[in-house]
């Protein structure tokens, strides 16, 4: 364990130096500040009071600002998440390099912690930053409309996991090239494009594909495929707004694609000549 | 014990044409307490070999071990160095932290840590440089952090692939006391050099190694001493005498001042001397001939370059 934190302080470190982490809390403050100066220019509390004189109670108050808050995180939440697959791509090839890998792997240290090391590295680095973000946010909302509800912060979890997932995929993709481009490339596909098609086609299925054939296997795919879609969308949503998790599968299916590409990277690396 | 020994270890690298023979059946084996040479010509396969007994690249066959222990235990690491050709530290990071962040990899911690860090920068002559990033480091300072990095753990054994590379030569002659003084405190060292001047300076043992297979092995004056060939030199030339050019299957050449003798045995050689004081010759000095390192090395080279098919 202590080598893995070893690993994943030095990964954090990595980071700062390459200025990746300042330009990432820098993105999020500068969100953070704007949202609050939108916010300084609402008069909120006759808002509150409006509301609470007609209903009586805080259930539109709490819908009003979890909306708020959904309707701000979202598109921050996946720039965040861009930058960060960005970021972290080149975390795991950079440890590879000539040089660099000969002299971890002379140290008392099994190749297995020196990935999760930069794994958790990685990791530490995105929930920091969306962390910082999510709760800026959250404090402006709740601090204007004195509505207290943590519900909200369950994104920073969903966020990083989303991001862990896609992670796990860049790492493998590092250990077979040894380079950044592949599994940078493929995340982004994944984020930007296949999943959200996936999510609709599956939704759909019935209606878009006559054949049962062509139907399993955009299924199968379904199901293969990290539903970042989903998850960055709904869940972050149901989540907010105190619904909590109504299905479980896009985060069991995405959990497991994790663990799949986790074990074939350390399978791979554990065999690979450097 | 031995603390390195290998059984017909074999590499190949494989890529998509074609398998490269990187080491080829190599036998050693390593006492305590030595600073052993690896010489080759690049792609013989010395770096190939270390990689494989760090567990860095993994061996086709054979087998290995190293401070007794079998390869797959990570864990004797704890008890070696390495500074590998062409190492790179992070450019962010100060020559301090390096040593600090690769000695707690090593499962070092605390205040011995720091002590250690301390004196094996100021025996690197690297103090003042401590807390300066290594992006700005020469290549001389970076050598020298590497191998303060590699000596971090208090080894007792170090592989050192080409250590003054891109060192001056009052900073090379600084590493060699510094691994002779190693030795002193029965460190082993495994040197892979091409200043064989160098390695001939300070190994007890040399082997060669070409297109992946072992040449020769053995002390550098097993290497380097010439078969049944003498330095003869006599005091004064005799004008009436003159050397023959051979005598009784003995051949004879001038060399400056002296001659060069070659004998089939040391009875032929001892005819020969006995011809020379019949003739009132006197022998002031008749020394075995030697060649360098760098003589032998070439030669054993461009001995197996034409043995080998190309």
């Amino acid at each position: 364990m202590k080598n893995i934190y070893l690993m994943t302080l030095f990964t954090l470190k990595e980071a700062l130096a390459r200025k990746v982490f300042l330009f990432f809390i820098g993105i999020s403050a500068l969100a953070i500040i704007i949202t609050a100066l939108i916010f300084s220019l609402v008069d909120t509390q006759s808002i509150i009071t409006g509301i609470e004189t007609k209903t009586g109670n805080d259930f539109l108050i709490r819908n009003i600002v979890s909306t708020l808050e959904i309707m701000i995180i979202s598109p921050l939440a996946g720039l965040g998440l861009l930058l960060a697959i960005f970021s972290s791509s080149s975390f795991v090839p950079n440890m590879l390099e000539k040089g660099n890998i000969d002299l971890l792997l002379s140290k008392p240290v099994s190749r297995q912690q020196l990935l999760w090391g930069k794994y958790a590295g990685g990791l530490l680095v995105v929930l920091l930053n969306i962390g910082f973000l999510v709760t800026g946010i959250w404090l402006i909302i709740a601090l204007k409309f004195s509505f207290w509800d943590p519900a909200f912060l369950w994104s920073i979890l969903i966020i990083t996991f989303t991001f862990a997932v896609l992670y796990s995929l860049i790492v493998l993709c590092g250990v077979l090239t040894r380079g950044s481009m592949l599994g940078m490339m493929l995340a982004y596909f994944i984020f930007l494009v296949l999943s959200p098609i996936l999510n609709l086609a599956y939704g759909r299925a019935d209606i878009f594909f006559k054949s049962d054939i062509v139907r399993n296997i955009v299924k199968g795919i379904y199901y293969f495929i990290p539903k970042t879609s989903e998850l960055m969308g709904g869940m972050i949503s149901d989540l907010a707004t105190g619904k909590g998790i109504s299905d479980f599968q896009p985060l069991i299916s995405s959990f497991l694609f994790l663990v799949l590409m986790m074990i074939l990277s350390i399978i791979t690396f554990r065999k690979k000549d450097f | 014990m031995a603390i390195i020994e290998t059984k017909e270890l074999t590499k190949y690298y494989s890529s998509r044409s074609q398998k490269v023979l990187a080491l080829s059946g190599f036998d050693l084996t390593l006492e305590q307490g030595t600073i052993f040479g690896l010489l080759g010509p690049n792609g013989a396969g010395k770096t190939t070999l270390i990689k494989i007994l760090l567990s860095i690249t993994f061996p086709t066959s054979g087998q290995a071990y190293v401070l007794g222990r079998d390869l797959s235990d990570f864990t004797m690491k704890k008890k070696i160095g390495y500074l590998p050709e062409n190492h790179r530290y992070p450019g962010y990071l100060t020559g301090g932290e390096v040593l600090k962040f690769f000695g707690r990899l090593s499962g070092l911690d605390g205040a011995g840590l720091d002590k250690k860090i301390d004196e094996l920068l100021e025996m690197m002559k690297l103090t003042k440089w401590k807390k300066v990033k290594v992006k700005t480091y020469s290549k001389g300072m970076m050598q020298r952090l590497g191998l303060a990095q590699a000596m971090i753990n208090d080894p007792e054994l170090i592989f050192l692939d080409e250590p003054t590379d891109g060192v001056d030569p009052i900073g090379r002659k600084e590493i060699r006391d510094i691994l002779l003084e190693l030795k002193a405190r029965s460190k082993t060292i495994f040197l892979n050099s091409h200043l064989l001047s160098e390695v001939e300076l300070i190994t007890d043992r040399v082997a060669i190694l070409n297109k992946g297979t072992l040449l020769r092995e053995g002390t550098v004056q097993e290497l380097t001493e010439k078969k049944e060939e003498y330095r003869l030199t006599i005091d004064p030339p005799d004008q009436s005498f003159s050397m023959p050019e051979s005598y009784n299957g003995v051949t004879i050449s001038p060399v400056k001042d002296a001659f060069n003798v070659k004998a089939s045995d040391t009875a032929q050689l001892n005819l020969f001397i006995d011809y020379l004081r019949q003739n009132n010759v006197l022998i002031s000095g008749i020394i075995k001939e030697k060649s360098t390192l760098e003589d032998m090395f070439i030669s054993l080279i461009e001995q197996a370059e034409k043995g080998s098919p190309s």
